[in-house]
């Protein structure tokens, strides 16, 4: 886990991290969340809508920006205050997603850090962007 | 820039915060008037104006600051050093 405090964080700071998206996250996220939605959980059914295969929930795969803020930017440090979310394309199981952050903005006065951030799929194509507001607590 | 255009400028960004689309904000209003100026909000309302104007507070400048003219008092040194 990274630790940075508020005194290392510069705008232009970046983390990457990466993860693999396989059917037991889907249904772990399914028994936690109770969203039994068929565009999630019923493969013919997500084809008649015109989907390649059942569509791994937004939600699940924007946890790893809860992710990318509290272990790797700024990691042990992070409070989250707010995050913003558009999806773009959608995610299947197997795709294997690449997180990213950059420092946009910092608030000095009240250690508060703007993170502008997306994700990335295996064919190099975004699934999804977000600007998060992370408070620092280092003190 | 005018007093008046800082006040109309600053009102758009209490409206996007505030989600309140009608709110009017004048030299006297201050966060016991409008009820979702919570200390989050707050940070949310600083960061914005920063960004929006291009503008750095610190902390003992904004603990002082009393409501909303104050605010533009504090903005009108600021802008006139950039």
């Amino acid at each position: 886990m990274k630790s940075y405090k508020f005194a290392d964080i510069k705008v232009g700071l970046e983390e990457t991290f990466f993860i693999k998206i396989n059917s037991e996250k889907v249904e772990k996220f399914l028994e936690i969340s109770g969203d039994s939605n068929p565009l999630h959980t019923d493969s013919q059914y997500s084809k008649s809508k015109g989907f390649l295969n059942k569509v791994v929930y937004g939600m699940l795969t924007s946890s790893f920006y809860s992710t990318l803020v509290g272990v790797y930017l700024p990691g042990k440090y992070c409070f989250l205050q707010g995050i913003d979310i558009q999806f773009s394309k959608p995610v299947y199981i197997g795709d294997i997603l690449k997180i990213s952050g950059k420092v946009s903005y910092i608030n000095e006065a009240y250690k508060q850090v703007e993170i502008k951030a997306f994700m990335m799929n295996q064919d190099n194509i975004k699934i999804s962007k977000a600007t998060i507001k992370v408070g620092i607590i280092d003190e | 820039m005018t007093r008046d255009l800082l006040l109309k400028g600053i009102q758009n960004i209490f409206r996007d915060i505030f989600d309140e689309d009608n709110l009017v904000i004048e030299d006297s209003t201050n966060s016991g008037e409008i009820e979702d100026w919570d200390s989050l909000n707050h940070i949310n309302l600083i960061s914005a104006i920063e960004k929006e104007y291009k503008i750095k507070f610190n902390l003992g400048e904004l603990i002082a600051l009393k409501n909303v003219g104050a605010m533009i008092d504090l903005m009108i040194e600021k802008l006139k050093n950039t």
